[in-house]
This record gives structure tokens, C-alpha cells and sequence, in this order.
């Protein structure tokens, strides 16, 4: 029974797989031409990449959004126990160990580098706290974990600081300039990198804590 | 203040009070009744700047469409957010007084991010916007769900995670066919366009059956009855009054506004589904033997009148429009009330099966009149706000000659009355108990005051049509 219940399902993703591919087949009329809208902006979105000026400029509002969901995945997780105790990393071996002394300042420095490449190239807040939650958890996996009591005490201070800081540039625009997220665009580049700077800490600090996971889940009733 | 303003505050203000939530280490009450007061007053400024402008917009940046993101506001956005608005003050109260320290704060938190992307939704106007908010709603739905339960609510709230983001993705399948299409997101100018788009058809089923799944409509409501159920009842009454409501939202601006109302199959479908709905799902909750999945089954058998409505609006225009308004705000408050004193009468007896219930009605007198007050609205006796919806519905279905729909609609009010008095008849009776404590009195308040509201709201039918306007 489970069988056949699998094979249905199967049967109709696979129809569903074809519909989506023929639907994607079919040519289109030209539409609005985006690209060209973008080009005709970009000089007044305050960076020159076009994916970060339709992240933080042209749609930042989405951005934003798509922050307090970074946040509310965090708080699913914390609020049905607190972060885990500091294992110690007692068993860690010395490659490992080495291998994050040598790696760790690296991955910052990386982590840095995305986020102000940014405005220029490929980069941006999203990849660069990647990056930098990565060099989180490498630490915590070479035993260096002396920073989860600064994480306990200040979880929603580090990870709420991106949207608090993204709310606060929207609530200033929408007060001086009338319009939400209205950028000027003599201050849109140097706004745009105080935005993407404490999304970038936010992030990682969201990452690592959602790594962490809950620790105490087992210990509930049945 | 400008009347564009209030668009964007209407998100911020929830939003800075959510990040406040999380961040402040006491003060999660207060905070959670100033907020939700203060977003109440937003959201009357707004129906106020309504009352004279029609529609109000706000361009994100100031960015013109389609670079940029449209906020919009018409008379539908208003009402819904004025009701929202309107519940999320008792909510609070409630919550005020039935959480404590840890779980008053992940509630304060959560459920003003929940209103925050509730509000969001309403007055965006750009599909990829509304599928952000959509998200942020679900997630913060799930999050509270699971908030303080124990091990079904945890796996209740799993089951509502995989079915809320199934149904977001397929919404986002069928956006991406449509932004390939078009080069735009912004409804207004794909107003009317989408049945004649080469993979119109597809991206809107994909859409339409992704709302379906997240708003829990049968038969893909298998998730619905153990979520709402085993969460606490401030949440249990956020998720079944507001959060199945704005899928069914966007469901009527997709269709309406970028698909014109097309395809007579649509409806035939849609009233079909809904039918069913309210047939199946009232029965179900007649055979409940647990209050709180009564009250969870009857949401999904309500949201069958929803869809019910929504099938009639292309043929039966204003009237079925009406109805779907005056239905949804009746049930919102009809809802969020029932939940709430449910949980009163659980909370004192310590579980909530009904052959056990205490008969309650000497101790917690204004619970047990919330239940019956409720029960008027969902059963749609007059003057309820219930009964003037369903009585829009059945001249809306009168008018289109579909006579099964008029059975439909009697039927489903009869096993309405059904199931609401089994509940009366657990609630009024002597005490087995007279020592037992009592509960906080605001926590009666907040459920009679929703419970009041939905039959008041009767009342008001008129100035709700006057401000909802003609059909979009």
C-alpha cells in the first residue's frame, strides 16, 4: 500500500516536472524590458553592481523583510530552549585545531572583503555572513567556543541588529524624505554598506546560533 | 502626516515592536498591549484617509513600478487590517495575562512580527513582495505555534512548517512564470493579463493550489486541526482567525485583478471545494470529542463559506464580494473569541474533552456567554455579523440560480447549530467544583469582547460595504 502510495506520488511529480518544463518552453512576448530599467538607475542606487542596487535600493524593502524572516527562524528555534551549554572541545585534535588558527582570520578577512565588494561585483551582506558564520562554527568545532557566553548573553542584541539598524534607515527616510527606503543618492552608497555591515554580523551570528540548535529538546514530556 | 505614510508605517511599527520583543528582557506586556494599540490607531487613521481618497499607495524609494515595489491600499485591504487591528489589542491582553516571563517575551516578539507581515500582506502590491510576507507570516505562525507546547505541539507545528513552505513554493513556481512572461511583478499591470500569457494557465494553478494548501481549505486541511489545537489559546485564535485568512486574500486579488475572474471552470471548482468543505469539515467537528478540534474544525468548514463566496464573485459581483468581507470579519472575531474562551474553560479544567468539561457556567460566566455569542455569529442567527454575511451569500447564490449551493449553505448552519451546542451543553450547568480557583478576569473579557464584536459587527454591515467598495 505504502508502495503504491509512493509510486502515485512519483507518477504525478513527474507529470508535474513535465508541465513545468513545457511551460517554461513556451516563448514569450518581450515584456517590460527590466535590464534597461535597471541600467537607466543604477547611477542613482549608490552602487554600481546591479544585483546589490536591486537588493538594497531599487527592492530593499524585500531585503528587509527577508531579514526579520532571518530573525524569526531564529526565534522558532530559541524559544523552545535555550542555546546549548559550551561543550569545552575537549576532544579536538591538534590538526583541526591548527587547521582553524591558520584558516579562521582568513575566512574574516574573505567575509570582509565580500561584503565591500559589494557595491562593485558579485558579494554582498548575504554571502559575506555566510562566510563569516562559517569561520563561527569552524571555531566552535576547534574548541575555541569562548564566545558562546557573549552569544548566550547577547543572542538577540547581535542578531537583531541588522533589521534594527535596516528599520532604522526606513523609518528615517520615510520621516525627513516622506518615502520608505528612499535612498538620496549623494548618501545611498555609504547607507547601503552601514545596512549591508550589520546585516552581515547579523547574519552570522544567526547562522552560528541556528547551528547550534536547541539543546535541551529531548529532555521535554512526551 | 500624509495618508501614503501610513502604508509603510502600518509594517515598521509592528516590526520595531516585534525586534523590541525579542530584545528588551522585561516589559514584554506592556510593549505588547502599546504596540498593538498603537497599530489599532494605524490602522483607523487608514480607513479614515479612506473614507475620502478611495485608494491610497506608497512607492517604495521612490522607484517607479516595475524597478521599484507599489504598496497599495483599496477598501479591502482597509477592512481586513482595521479588523486585525481591532483583534491584536485583546489578543495581547489575553496573552498578558495567561503567559510569564520567558514565553511572554517569544509571544510578545512573535506574534507583533506576525502582525507586522500580516499588515505587510495586505497593502503590498507586487507578487515577489507578497510572497516575502506571505513567508514571514507562516514562519511566525509556526513559530508560535510550537511556543509552549509539549511534544504533539511540536510535531503538529512540523507538519504546518513543511505544508506552510510546500504551498509557498508552488505560489513562488507560479510568480517566476509570470515575471518571465511579463517583466513585471506589480498587479496593477498585470491587471487582467494573465489568462492570455503563455503559461498563464499553469502559473496559476501552481498559485492557486499553494494559497489552497496554506490556507488550509479541504481537502488539503490535514494540517490545520492539530496545529491550531494543541497551540496555547492566545495563538490557537491568531492562527484560526488571521493567518488561514490571507492566502484566501491574495487567492481573490490573483484571480480577480491579474486573471480577471477567468475560466468559468475556476469557479465551478472553487464552489465545489468549498461546498465539500463545509459540509465534510462541519460534520467532522460535530464528531469532535476535544473542544479545541470543535473549534479548529469549524474554522476549516468556515473558510468553506469563504471560498464559497469567492466562487460567486465573478457572476454575482457585489454581493458575493460582500458576503466574502462580512463572512471573513465576522469570522475573525467570532473565532479569536470562541478559541479564547475555550482555552478559559480548558485552562480550569486542566484538558479539554468535552465529556469531562466542567460545567463552568456559575464560574466563569462570561466565557460561557463568549462560547454562546460566538456560536450565534458562526451559526449565523441574526443580528450577527455572521447571519448578515450568510445572507448576502445566499442572495448571491439566489441570484446566479445555484440552488445546490442554497442547500449547502442551510445544511452547513444546522450542523454549525450542532456542534456549538454540544459545546454549550458541556459549558452551562452546576459545578461539580466550587473551590477551584479563578482565572484572571481580563482573560474572560478578551474572549466575551471578540465574542460581542462578531454579533455587533451585525450592526455595522452597512458603513463595512460602504468602505469595502465595488468589486476591484
Amino acid at each position: 500500500m505504502k508502495r503504491l502510495g509512493h509510486a502515485v506520488l512519483g507518477l504525478l511529480l513527474l507529470m508535474l516536472a513535465g508541465v513545468l518544463a513545457w511551460a517554461v518552453s513556451l516563448p514569450v512576448a518581450p515584456g517590460q524590458d527590466v535590464p534597461a530599467h535597471i541600467a537607466g538607475s543604477l547611477a542613482d542606487s549608490g552602487v554600481s553592481h546591479p544585483v546589490t542596487a536591486v537588493l538594497l535600493n531599487f527592492r530593499g524593502y524585500d531585503t528587509l523583510l527577508e531579514l526579520v524572516v532571518l530573525l524569526v527562524a531564529l526565534a522558532g528555534v530559541r524559544c523552545l530552549a535555550p542555546l546549548p551549554p559550551p561543550s569545552g572541545g575537549g576532544a579536538v585534535g591538534g590538526v583541526l585545531r591548527e587547521l582553524a588558527a591558520l584558516l579562521l582570520p582568513v575566512l574574516v578577512l574573505v567575509a570582509l572583503y565580500l561584503l565591500w565588494a559589494g557595491a562593485t561585483r558579485p558579494g554582498g551582506a548575504f554571502q559575506g555572513g555566510a562566510l563569516l558564520g562559517a569561520a563561527g562554527i569552524l571555531a566552535l568545532l576547534a574548541g575555541r567556543d569562548r564566545f558562546l557566553a557573549v552569544l548566550e548573553q547577547r543572542l538577540w542584541l547581535l542578531a537583531g541588529l541588522g533589521v534594527g539598524v535596516f528599520l532604522a534607515v526606513a523609518a528615517g527616510t520615510l520621516v525627513w524624505g516622506g518615502t520608505l527606503l528612499g535612498l538620496p543618492p549623494e548618501q545611498a552608497g555609504i547607507l547601503i554598506l552601514v545596512i549591508e555591515s550589520f546585516a552581515l554580523l547579523s547574519i552570522a551570528v544567526t547562522l552560528v546560533a541556528l547551528f547550534l540548535g536547541t539543546g535541551e529538546l529531548e529532555d521535554r514530556d512526551p | 502626516m500624509s495618508a501614503s505614510s501610513l502604508l509603510p508605517l502600518l509594517v515598521l511599527w509592528p516590526l520595531a515592536g516585534g525586534l523590541l520583543g525579542l530584545l528588551l528582557p522585561r516589559g514584554a506586556g506592556p510593549l505588547l498591549l502599546g504596540v498593538s494599540t498603537g497599530n489599532l490607531a494605524l490602522a483607523v487613521a487608514l480607513v479614515d484617509a479612506l473614507a475620502g481618497a478611495g485608494k491610497v499607495a506608497h512607492s517604495v524609494g521612490g522607484w517607479s513600478t516595475p524597478l521599484g515595489i507599489a504598496l497599495r491600499a483599496d477598501g479591502l485591504s482597509a477592512v481586513l487590517i482595521l479588523v486585525a487591528g481591532a483583534v491584536a489589542p485583546l489578543l495581547a491582553l489575553y496573552a498578558s495575562a495567561a503567559y510569564a516571563g520567558r514565553e511572554l517575551r517569544y509571544f510578545a516578539g512573535l506574534f507583533l512580527l506576525f502582525l507586522g507581515a500580516l499588515n505587510g500582506l495586505f497593502i503590498a502590491g507586487d507578487l515577489f513582495n507578497l510572497y516575502v510576507t506571505l513567508e514571514l507570516l507562516g514562519l511566525s505562525a509556526v513559530a508560535l505555534a510550537a511556543l509552549g507546547g509539549g511534544a504533539a505541539a511540536l510535531a503538529a507545528s512540523l507538519r504546518y512548517l513543511l505544508a506552510t513552505i510546500t504551498g509557498s513554493l508552488a505560489y513562488l513556481l507560479g510568480v517566476a512564470l509570470l515575471y518571465r512572461a511579463t517583466g513585471t511583478l506589480d498587479l496593477l499591470q498585470l491587471s487582467g493579463q494573465g489568462p492570455a500569457l503563455p503559461g498563464g494557465a499553469v502559473a496559476f494553478a501552481l498559485m492557486v493550489a499553494g494559497l489552497l494548501l496554506k490556507a488550509a481549505v479541504f481537502p488539503l486541511h490535514f494540517w490545520l486541526p492539530p496545529a491550531h489545537a494543541n497551540a496555547s489559546p492566545p495563538v490557537s485564535a491568531a492562527l484560526s482567525a488571521l493567518a488561514v485568512k490571507a492566502p484566501l486574500y491574495l487567492l481573490l486579488r490573483l484571480w480577480l485583478s491579474t486573471y480577471d475572474g477567468a475560466w468559468p471552470l475556476v469557479a465551478e471548482l472553487l464552489a465545489a471545494i468549498g461546498a465539500a468543505g463545509v459540509l465534510w469539515c462541519s460534520l467532522q467537528a460535530v464528531l469532535q470529542r476535544r473542544a479545541k478540534l470543535l473549534v479548529a474544525y469549524s474554522t476549516v468548514a468556515q473558510l468553506g463559506y469563504l471560498l464559497l463566496a469567492l466562487a460567486l464573485v465573478p457572476a454575482a459581483g457585489a454581493a458575493a464580494y460582500g458576503a466574502f468581507t462580512l463572512l471573513l470579519v465576522s469570522h475573525v472575531l467570532a473565532k479569536a473569541g470562541l478559541f479564547l474562551a475555550v482555552g478559559n474553560l480548558a485552562r480550569r479544567a486542566g484538558h479539554d474533552r468535552l465529556d469531562g468539561f466542567e460545567r463552568v457556567v456559575q464560574h466563569l460566566p462570561l466565557s460561557a456567554s463568549a462560547i454562546a455569542l460566538a456560536g450565534v455569529s458562526l451559526m449565523g442567527m441574526p443580528p450577527s455579523g455572521g447571519f448578515n454575511g450568510k445572507w448576502l451569500l445566499l442572495q448571491a447564490a439566489i441570484a446566479t440560480g445555484d440552488w445546490w449551493l442554497v442547500a449547502v449553505i442551510l445544511v452547513g448552519g444546522l450542523l454549525a447549530a450542532v456542534y456549538i451546542f454540544k459545546l454549550i451543553e458541556h459549558t452551562f450547568g452546576g459545578s461539580d467544583r466550587p473551590d477551584a480557583t479563578a482565572l484572571p478576569r481580563r482573560m474572560e473579557w478578551a474572549a466575551l469582547t471578540l465574542a460581542a464584536s462578531a454579533v455587533g459587527v451585525g450592526f455595522l454591515g452597512q458603513p463595512l460595504l460602504r468602505l469595502l467598495g465595488g468589486v476591484p
